[in-house]
């Protein structure tokens, strides 16, 4: 258990924000972080939808209770924020 | 007795290189100084300056500038222009004294390497004038906008922002550094003179010269108006230097000096001036809109002065093109929400007839741009003030320092340009700023961001308190809403409408 910085970039948002996590949070719990920086201040919350977690590039998305600390991502790595319909 | 005409004696006095006997060549011009191009003297001898001036004539050019710019400043002080000015045009002029004074302070000891180290006569001379005219513009710069710390605080970041680790000062520090403070003498004259006076100082300066007029601030009219009759002589201070390496068969060398330079300088204007002009400036004192004024200045002339200087056009440019009419639009939304960390007062500039503005100089702004505003927008109606700040850093560049932004809404495509080296994970905002790091990585590698050194514990307590106090910005000078909210009351009022209807 130790703090973990990653970059969100949230979808429908502008730029590129700092979201610090915990290595034992999930992808869900990773989503909920990045999203208290961008929902409700610069994007629309999407009824009937949830929040996937994907690395930059990727067309998978990580599993939901896949744990930071066995996600293989690097501090600061940038994880796309994207709407899925629920 | 007659005096000579200039012409007859110019090139003669300043043929000022001889053969040194008592110390080599390299001790007397040392290369990581005077450039690393192998050329000897002679090749430099053929520099031909084409804006050509005298001492004397330098001084009693100056001496009449001087005079007409104080006289105005003088006439006009009880004036009260400063006190009746659109908040917004404040903040202009607050930026623009921050961001620039101390940077033309610093410029003088780029234009004296020039002076000194340079192997060519003619750039010598040309230096020599460059140099007294940005002590010049750095004692003028901060000297009219003294009269104003007394009624407003932020004024006095026009001395101040350069010694201080304000975000926006970082990144206007690391593109001088790079440019100017670190480089030799002919890689100034190329990325300093060529590529951001040339290429950028213009636009700068005659915009803002006739946004001032239009806000009937003449005294800032006058003043950056005779600054730039300076800048436009010494910025010719490069182009025959380029001349000299291209017949020397150095053209790549300079090439890659003028693409690092022109990216940086256009990411410095993409915050600074991009905002200023698409919305500081008050609807009904918009000549052009930003990218319409990149389209004439640096687009059209810029590309014709490459091309008539047998450079291509940087490898980047279809990226630019494109950037021109988006990036701007993100520094915009990315300062004016992280407000708490500016020395000015921005202007939302988002009212429905600025944003019907904004939708005809780029289409679908609306479906992008919009979007975020538009979420922006309510909660300052419904006078949910604190989801109108930020909570968080966003993740700046590390490369041009500013924050990796794109376009959202409709249109998002948002996007990290990521590198290890070193073991180390770099973040860039775009294909160009790695592409800048990856020419020379022991260069930039050392360099933390604002964001690597918060992660590195050198910002204490980790909140944003604690990032404004490593900024310097006390209370009475970090920046808010210039017009205190006040066009949110269109929307406000726009919204009972609809209720009532």
């Amino acid at each position: 258990m130790a703090l973990f910085p990653l970059t969100s970039n949230f979808e429908g948002d502008f730029v590129l924000q700092l979201v610090a996590v915990d290595t034992d949070n999930t992808m869900d719990e990773v989503a909920a972080a990045a999203a208290i920086h961008s929902v409700g201040r610069r994007v629309r919350a999407r009824p009937g939808h949830i929040l996937r977690v994907r690395q930059q590039g990727a067309t998978e998305f990580l599993p939901r209770d896949l744990k930071v600390a066995d996600a293989g991502l690097k501090p600061t790595e940038t994880v796309e924020i994207i709407w899925q319909a629920a | 007795m007659a005096v000579l005409n200039r012409m007859d004696w110019y090139d003669l006095a300043r043929t000022t290189n001889w053969t040194p006997k008592y110390v080599t060549e390299d001790e007397l011009f040392p290369p990581m100084l005077s450039g690393e191009f192998g050329l000897p003297l002679s090749a430099w001898e053929k520099y031909d300056e084409p804006y050509k001036q005298t001492y004397p004539e330098y001084v009693k050019v100056q001496r009449e500038k001087d005079a007409g710019a104080y006289s105005v400043k003088a006439a006009l002080e009880r004036s009260r222009i400063f006190e009746n000015a659109d908040p917004g045009w404040k903040s202009v002029m607050k930026a623009h004294y921050g961001a620039i004074a101390r940077g033309e302070y610093a410029a003088a000891s780029a234009e004296a390497r020039m002076m000194r180290f340079s192997k060519a006569p003619g750039m010598r001379n040309m230096a020599t004038l460059g140099c007294m005219d940005e002590i010049r513009h750095g004692q003028m710069q901060l000297y009219f906008p003294h009269e104003h710390v007394s009624k407003d605080r932020q004024m006095d970041w026009a001395f101040k922002a350069y010694d201080t680790n304000e975000w926006a000062m970082i990144a206007a520090r690391h593109f001088f550094d790079d440019i100017m403070m670190t480089r030799d003498a002919i890689s100034v004259s190329i990325m300093l003179t060529f590529s951001f006076e040339t290429g950028f100082t213009n636009m700068q300066f005659l915009g803002l010269a006739a946004d001032a007029a239009e806000a009937g601030d003449h005294t800032f009219a006058n003043l950056i108006s005779s600054i730039q009759t300076d800048e436009s002589r010494h910025a010719q201070i490069g182009g025959p230097a380029l001349k000299v390496l291209i017949e020397n068969g150095h053209k790549a060398e300079a090439q890659k000096r003028v693409d690092i330079a022109v990216w940086g300088a256009w990411k410095l204007f993409s915050v600074l001036t991009g905002p200023i002009m698409d919305y500081y400036t008050p609807l009904a004192h918009r000549k052009q809109s930003f990218k319409e004024f990149m389209e004439e200045w640096i687009v059209a002339q810029f590309e014709r002065a490459l091309t008539d200087m047998g450079l291509d056009l940087p490898w980047y440019w279809d990226i630019f093109l494109k950037d021109i009419s988006q990036t701007h639009h993100g520094m915009h939304l990315g300062s004016y929400f992280w407000r708490p960390t500016l020395w000015w007062n921005p202007a939302a500039g988002v009212t429905p007839d600025e944003r019907t503005w904004l939708e005809e100089k780029y289409p679908g702004w609306n479906d992008t741009w919009g979007q975020c505003w538009d979420v922006f927008i309510d909660n300052v109606v419904d006078g949910n003030m604190a989801m109108t700040y930020p909570e968080t850093l966003p993740y700046v560049c590390n490369m041009c320092q500013l924050p990796i932004l794109g376009t959202p809404g409709k249109g998002w495509n948002v996007k990290d340009y990521p590198l290890e080296y070193n073991g180390r994970l770099y973040h860039f905002g775009s294909e160009v700023d790695r592409w800048v790091f990856e020419q020379d990585p022991e260069r930039y590698a050392g360099h933390l961001s604002i964001v690597d050194r918060f992660l590195a514990g050198m910002i204490q307590p980790m909140n944003l308190e604690g990032a404004l106090a490593y900024m310097n910005l006390a209370p009475g000078e970090m920046g808010d809403d210039a017009h205190n909210y006040a066009w949110a009351e269109v929307y406000r009022a726009l919204r009972e409408t609809r209720k009532a209807g």
